[in-house]
């Protein structure tokens, strides 16, 4: 743990460095930047289980969802409750809690389901365990879009307080890298590692395979929710359609293209992604060079992510990091760089 | 406390990998097991470590039932196999390969670096495990599975693919190991010589049956083990 305390120190500056571009930005940075940093929390949280478990999970805007309406029930001024969202259970409608009683309720809400639902996950492997997490949030995001009474269903739930300003989120972003690392670099996750590599050598070996992704799935859950609950109230209005598949695909798309196996790779990724991303949208919406006026490109901003998506793992299949920790330049180990013969021959 | 096994049958779709076979280890004691490719050692091995479900039979750690018990739990009760295809965490490096497993008894650092010491690994800690020669991957292997202490270590082909100097060290380390912790080993070796220099007894397999056991100076001259495998034993690998 100690070793890899200058890639936490090189992390944390990163994150800083992000928000103080926000500072002193244009508005619309500062929400650009923002948004960002909640993403971050997203790609950090699921860092934490596919980072080490290896196992692609597809399912983990669900938790973001879970945290999201959890903590809305809650945060939602009693007055505006009681019209919108009438036949919640009474404690409820009489209870009104800030945004870190919101975050914290999600956060405890979205762990307990994923200690349920992981239970039958983290029993398959490789593929099949990721096309369950895919079908579990195809049954969230159906509930949800159906519980009209809850989360008012198709429509959108509105009047969340905004409270997510850059210094939470940051805060969030930081706390966030902190638990992925402490989780990362502790005796667990090594374990967990270990079984991402080889997991019937891990099983060989003593590993508590099945226990272990269950761990990390419920932490990684709980920080996925708390990016949810951020979310909403950044925005000040749920719809279950923001936790779906787009939701999905751009988080993931920041951990590949950031390299899945470090946690360099979900925050330099994220980054990349958003930056990208926002230079993307800008364009989109047509713009003139040398007296040229150029239309404006629906869709481009997908388009573009996507080509750059395959180009980038055409060059780097393993991300940007290459899967590796940024550290220090001379902690770097020669090790890696002098490749040794391999005279493998069974 | 001996490993011990019972009348224990593995049927793959009509194919017998193993029938009816018997096996006992004591504490400190190194035993060979040898057959022709396809006499079902490994399959042996995966029966004791928990990666095969067998219904008949039974496996016990003194008075413990290991049979039925999954295979990372048969580990953390101290009886650890390694694999004939190695197997490594190839990702990550020499030093957290073996520290993942130390990882599990909650050892500290120094185990660590003892197992690297011991298996020769010292010298370059930090590659990834899969960038190490061939016969470094195999000691690495070894050394992972020492890192759980275990009461008996199963070591399917441990030496396969290595050079007739590096068997001899092997040998010597596993021997000294043995010597110095009291565990018990079971060996899966087609290097005929290695076997019965270091082996106290030796069970040999015949299509899945045990063919003979004993010491190694009854095994070389019996003759069922002779028509069965030492006559073949040139091609044996
Ligand atoms: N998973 C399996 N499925 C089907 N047949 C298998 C399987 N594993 C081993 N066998 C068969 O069982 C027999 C014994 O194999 P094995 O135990 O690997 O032999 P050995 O280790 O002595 O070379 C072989 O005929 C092999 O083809
Ligand atoms: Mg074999």
């Amino acid at each position: 743990m100690r070793a890899a305390i200058p890639t936490l120190v090189i992390l944390v500056v990163m994150i800083l460095a992000v928000s103080l571009l926000g500072v002193f930005g244009s508005p619309l940075l500062l929400r650009v930047v923002i948004g960002a940093m909640i993403n971050l929390v997203v790609v950090i949280g699921l860092s934490i289980f596919i980072g080490n478990s290896g196992i692609l999970s597809f399912g983990h805007a669900s938790f973001a969802a879970i945290g999201a309406y959890s903590a809305a029930w809650f945060t939602l001024p009693i007055t505006m409750k009681k019209i919108f969202l009438p036949s919640l259970p009474a404690f409820v409608l009489s209870t009104q809690v800030g945004l870190a009683g919101g975050a914290a309720i999600g956060a405890v809400t979205a762990a307990i389901t994923a200690a349920v639902i992981g239970v039958v996950i983290v029993r398959l492997s490789g593929i099949a365990a990721s096309i369950a997490t895919l079908a579990w949030l195809a049954i969230v995001h159906s509930v949800f879009s159906n519980a009209e009474a809850l989360t008012k269903g198709t429509s959108s739930l509105v009047g969340l307080p905004i409270e997510t300003n850059l210094f939470v989120a940051t805060f969030a972003a930081i706390l966030a890298l902190v638990v992925a690392f402490l989780f990362r670099f502790s005796r667990y996750g090594l374990m967990l590692q270990a079984s991402r590599e080889d997991e019937a050598a891990a099983l060989a070996s003593g590993i508590p395979v099945r226990q272990l992704r269950l761990v990390a799935f419920v932490i990684s859950a709980a920080v996925v929710a708390i990016a949810g609950v951020l979310k909403g109230h950044f925005l000040g209005i749920l719809a279950v359609g923001q936790f779906y598949l787009e939701f999905t695909f751009l988080s993931l798309a920041m951990l590949v293209l950031g390299g899945m196996r470090s946690l360099s790779g979900a925050v330099v990724g994220t980054f990349a992604v958003a930056g990208i991303a926002e230079i993307l949208r800008i364009l989109s919406s047509g713009f003139e060079i040398f007296g040229l006026e150029v239309v404006a490109m629906p869709g481009l901003r997908e388009i573009g992510l996507a080509i750059m998506m395959l180009l980038i793992l055409l060059v780097r299949p393993m991300g940007i990091t290459n899967g590796r920790e940024l550290t220090l330049p001379w902690k770097r180990k020669t090790a890696n760089e002098l490749p040794i013969t391999n005279d493998r021959t069974g | 406390m001996r490993l011990v096994a019972e009348q224990l049958t593995v049927n793959f779709g009509g194919l017998l990998a193993i029938a009816d076979v018997d096996i006992d280890i004591g504490p400190g004691e190194i035993v060979g097991l040898i057959g022709a490719n396809g006499a079902g050692k490994s399959t042996l091995v995966n029966v004791l470590s928990g990666f095969q479900k067998t219904r008949t039979g039974s496996v016990k750690l003194g008075d413990s039932v290991l049979l039925g018990l999954s295979p990372d739990r048969i580990a953390r009760a101290g009886v650890v196999r390694t694999f004939q295809s190695v197997r490594l965490f190839s990702g990550i490096s020499v030093r957290d390969n073996i520290a993942a497993a130390a990882a599990v008894l909650g050892s500290g650092s120094e185990s660590v670096d003892t197992l690297l010491e011991l298996l020769d690994l010292a010298d370059r800690p930090d590659s990834d495990a899969g960038s190490l020669p061939y016969a470094h991957q195999r000691r690495l292997a070894i050394a992972r599975a020492l890192a759980l202490k275990p009461k008996f270590l199963l070591l399917d082909e441990p030496a396969a693919g290595m050079s007739p100097d590096e068997i001899e060290d092997l040998d010597r380390t596993l021997v000294e190991l043995r010597d110095r912790t009291g565990m018990g080993l079971l060996l899966i070796e087609h290097n005929i010589n290695l076997v019965m220099s270091i082996c106290e007894r030796l069970v040999v397999l015949d299509g899945g049956r045990v063919i003979a056991r004993g010491d190694p100076d009854a095994i070389k001259s019996n003759t069922a083990v002779k028509n069965a495998y030492l006559g073949t034993e040139g091609g044996g690998h």
